[in-house]
């Protein structure tokens, strides 16, 4: 009995020396808030210095949050009152935490005033969101960038937004008539579910790669602008007839009927392997607030859900944040870094208290799979639907376009997905534009200038 | 200033917390009568000092001149208690007095931060109780004759166990129906019961001279624990059954008992696991799971394990300081998680000297029931042993989540009517135990002396 006593105060230990820190860190803990009387709390600064989240004590001790950038940065850093979100949520135990020296901490404890607590340095950098952000004009949609080699975010807008210094009339307009259907708050990048439209023709080909590992190249289609698979009618964008195209050829013109005539071919659980290694209908390596991607073909389908599912429309269903960790994958070899969102944590006086490193999730493809997409994806951006946009530039993109029709008036949505030197990927894209059909805005233009603005700084 | 004191005083008590942890293992292995005494009147100080402390923390925190008043009465019913309790019964063992003063004052000091009106009801049936109780070495010493009832102590239990289910009586609480509730008066029977049954198995195992005894003991036993799976009080099941268990093993000395009877009470588990997994043992599964992932499920079962170690966590070895956590977030804190509160706010090392507090109790307990020579009083002595260390074990492992959480009370510090009664009772009975050995081993000593005094008149060669 005494054994197991002493077995019990051992694990008491263990737990506090090893297990402790991160659960008290759970943005459920609601001790964390209980520290906001003694600290204030720290600052968000991005990976090139600049504070984008602040906070001031007046003399009567109130502290009161801050955001230099408003809405630039509104759903990543989020806010701090009516609840959390976003950095504020999920960073909330180590802003509240205080670091401080010793001889200052005890200063300031005898004049009764807050400590400083501990700065969050982010991944961000600022004129990539900047850029971003005045990419997307007055367009909503969702644009985020990342690093495929560490899983740093570079950049994450996602548009309709808020003024997070102005929170309070946010919330009355969150709860009054006019706007409580508004979507401002949720976060696009990461929560936003749209059909991926012809971005998922990678996941589609990956698929056909994959049942025709020594053939695939030899595949051979003849476009006529629009052809009936398994009684559905599918047309090319404007029913233009490609003629006589190669499987690299099908890719970068975004051939339907190829791709269509593809997803026939496929085995229907076959595929659906395939796109639960991808992450679909599971959770994503990512400690934000996101949203789980749906895939519906299984085993069991009715053949007619295959061709519009293997051009991505269909019921099909993705997050820009998981198209990103797809094509990021294809960048870094196969393999899957852990997008994050903190690179270190720093005391006031800007002493490092903790470095976060990239973590790999594991590969959702292999590097021959993973060569083969990003060649033929450099196709799509030297001769196929984004060559306009990418010709000239001074660096090489490989990725896809995709133009997504969520009714039946032809409304859609625009994506673009890719990376930038696919010989040694420096930074991977994902971005949707809404109502593309209207607004005239594509989101490969998107791309091209957070690209632009990614060389201008080098 | 306030803040420095409080900051100062949450070491000092950590410090002396430590000091008196040190003394009740010491004190178990001294011998001399006068260093005892001496370590025995410094615990007391010790305790004095650790209660001093806590009230000051709490009074320049809470500002209420109530504390005050409350704080006078604790530490003079308290020192009032380790001291005539001894002048009453001198063979009373002293190192029991003073734990449980200090036990109850720990508690007493954690439910005022929690909640002033708890902790003046818990003083108030705890003294009562302490009143009462106070009474028992003296009436076991009256009557000699209590193991000659076993079977009378058997049914009495029994009956008093299923109260629970007369209509109108007997209420479920956490989804164990293990309360009776009398004019709004609550108790939980269970506590008392397991004062009866170890009774019932000792006075059994005393004249049982057969096979068909020992048969006969383990069916009426097995009924107890029946109604307590009823009950849907696993926790209780599982305090119960040890304590047989044990109890049989000292018994009969044979180690086929301990081990079979541990085989069985797993073979039980998982069996009532595998057969019952849907119905009768649902909340169980619920707690279970919570166990293995409480933050997966912290919107449902896994809830009050996290808050625990949020707690626990968030307070670090040191704590917060006494009302300077969020101790009174923790769900059920006054009961069965109260040793989340103590750790979050008076620190984990507090809190893992209190485990070896506990430690020090129960081995106290088992060296009363080895020194005793009667049969009965040593099974009861060990009996109530065992029912002591598992309840604090699966008090403690489960809001600690070392094992599933069981929703038992932490003996004495625990808020509860029931549970302190049933305790102090338990621990009266034991002082009795100790009372009775050790003035048989004294006059077991005088009559030595006669004999050799005796022997050596004789063997002078001049008898008379």
């Amino acid at each position: 009995m005494v054994t197991i006593f002493v077995g019990m105060m051992a694990y008491v230990v263990y737990f506090m020396q090893f297990r402790a820190g991160t659960v008290i860190a759970n943005s459920r803990n609601a001790r964390q808030n209980s520290f906001a009387e003694v600290v204030e709390r720290g600052d968000i600064i991005t990976s090139d210095g600049i504070v984008i989240a602040t906070s001031s004590t007046d003399s009567e001790g109130n502290t009161s949050r801050s955001y230099p950038y408003g809405s630039m940065f509104a759903h990543l850093v989020g806010y701090d009152s009516y609840g959390k979100s976003g950095l504020e949520l999920q960073a909330n135990f180590y802003l509240l935490r205080s670091h401080i020296n010793i001889f200052e901490r005890v200063y300031r404890e005898l004049k009764e005033e807050k400590n400083r607590g501990d700065n969050i340095i982010t991944t961000v950098n600022y004129s990539l969101q900047e850029a971003a952000y005045n990419a997307l004009g007055g367009c909503k949609g969702a644009v985020i960038v990342m690093e495929p080699d560490t899983g740093k975010i570079l950049a994450m807008v996602s548009k309709p937004d808020f003024d997070p210094n102005d929170i309070d009339n946010v919330w009355a307009y969150l709860h009054s008539d006019e706007g409580k259907d508004s979507t401002i708050l949720l976060n696009r990048a990461t929560q936003g579910l749209y059909a991926p439209g012809s971005t998922f023709k990678v996941v589609t080909l990956l698929e056909y790669i994959k049942e025709n590992p020594y053939d695939y190249d030899l595949y051979e289609y003849d476009c006529s602008g629009s052809e009936i698979y398994a009684g559905v009618n599918i047309h090319c964008y404007d029913s233009t007839a490609h003629g006589h195209e190669s499987l690299a050829d099908s890719l970068a013109y975004s051939c339907n009927s190829s791709f269509a005539n593809i997803g026939m071919g496929l085995d229907f659980g076959e595929f659906n392997k395939t796109t639960r290694a991808l992450l679909f209908n599971s959770e994503l390596p990512y400690e934000g607030e996101y949203n789980q991607s749906d895939f519906v073909i299984d085993e069991n389908s009715e053949s007619y859900a295959m061709p519009q599912t293997a051009i991505g429309q269909g019921d099909t269903r993705i997050t820009p944040l998981h198209n990103l960790m797809i094509v990021s994958a294809i960048a870094n070899g196969g393999t899957l870094m852990k997008p994050y969102l903190i690179d270190s944590i720093e005391n006031d006086d800007g002493a490092r208290i903790k470095k976060y490193s990239g973590k790999s999730y594991g590969n959702l493809m292999t590097a021959e799979e993973a060569q083969i997409l990003s060649d033929y994806m450099k196709g799509v951006c030297d001769y196929g639907t984004a060559a306009r946009y990418f010709n000239g530039a001074s660096y090489d993109v490989a990725g896809k376009t995709g133009t997504a029709e969520y009714d039946n008036e032809g409304n859609c949505n625009s994506w673009f997905i890719g990376f930038s030197n696919p010989d040694n990927p420096d930074i991977c894209i994902s971005v949707v534009v809404e109502d593309s059909n209207t607004n005239g805005l594509s989101a490969s233009a998107v791309a091209k200038s957070v690209f632009d603005t990614y060389y201008n700084m080098q | 200033m306030v803040n420095i004191i409080c900051e100062i005083s949450k070491y000092l008590i950590i410090f002396f917390m430590i000091l008196y942890t040190v003394k009740c293992f010491t004190i178990l292995s001294v011998n001399d009568e006068q260093s005892r005494r001496k370590k025995l009147n410094k615990q007391i100080v010790y305790v004095f000092i650790i209660h001093f402390l806590c009230y000051l923390t709490l009074y320049l925190r809470m500002g209420s001149y109530k504390l005050l008043v409350f704080y006078g009465v604790q530490i003079f019913v308290a020192i009032f208690y380790m001291v005539v309790f001894h002048t009453i019964y001198k063979d009373s063992s002293r190192l029991l007095t003073n734990n449980t003063a200090f036990l109850l004052l720990i508690g007493y000091i954690i439910l005022t931060r929690l909640d002033f009106d708890l902790a003046v009801k818990q003083f108030i049936f705890a003294t009562v109780g302490m009143v009462i109780t106070s009474f028992i070495p003296f009436i076991m010493n009256k009557w000699r004759n209590l193991r000659k009832y076993g079977v009378f102590y058997g049914v009495i239990g029994l009956l008093f166990l299923i109260t629970v289910w007369v209509p109108g009586l007997g209420k479920e609480v956490y989804g164990s129906r293990n309360w009776i509730s009398i004019h709004g008066f609550t108790l939980q029977p269970m506590e008392f019961v397991k004062i009866i049954f170890v009774m019932f198995v000792a006075s059994m195992l005393v004249k049982a001279n057969s096979f068909g005894d020992l048969v006969l003991n383990a069916m009426i036993s097995a009924a107890y624990m029946g109604v307590l799976v009823l009950e849907k009080d696993l926790g209780a099941a599982v305090i119960f059954y040890v304590t047989y268990v044990f109890m049989v093993y000292l018994a009969t000395s044979r180690p086929v008992f301990l081990i079979g009877g541990m085989g069985i009470g797993v073979l039980g588990v998982i069996g009532g696991y595998v057969l019952f997994k849907d119905s009768l043992f649902r909340h169980v599964m619920v707690r279970v799971e919570a166990w293995k992932n409480p933050f997966a499920h912290i919107d449902g079962g896994g809830y009050q394990v996290s808050q625990s170690l949020f707690a626990m966590g968030t307070g670090g070895y040191v704590g917060s300081g006494l009302a300077m956590g969020k101790a009174d977030t923790i769900p059920v804190s006054e009961s069965d998680f109260i040793f989340s509160a103590i750790c979050e706010e008076l620190g984990v090392l507090f809190g893992l000297a209190l485990i070896l507090v506990i430690i020090s109790i129960f081995l106290s307990f088992v060296n009363i029931a080895m020194k005793s020579r009667k049969a009965f009083y040593k099974y009861i002595a060990f009996g109530y042993a065992a029912i002591y260390v598992v309840q604090s074990f699966l008090n403690l492992g489960g809001v600690t989540k070392f094992i599933p959480s069981t929703g038992v009370t932490l003996p004495l510090v625990s808020y509860g009517v029931s549970s302190v009664l049933s305790t102090l009772i338990i621990f009266s009975v034991i002082q009795g135990v100790c009372v009775i050995s050790n003035k048989e081993a004294a006059k077991n000593e005088k009559e030595k002396e006669r004999i050799r005094a005796i022997k050596e008149q004789y063997q002078s060669g001049n008898p008379y």
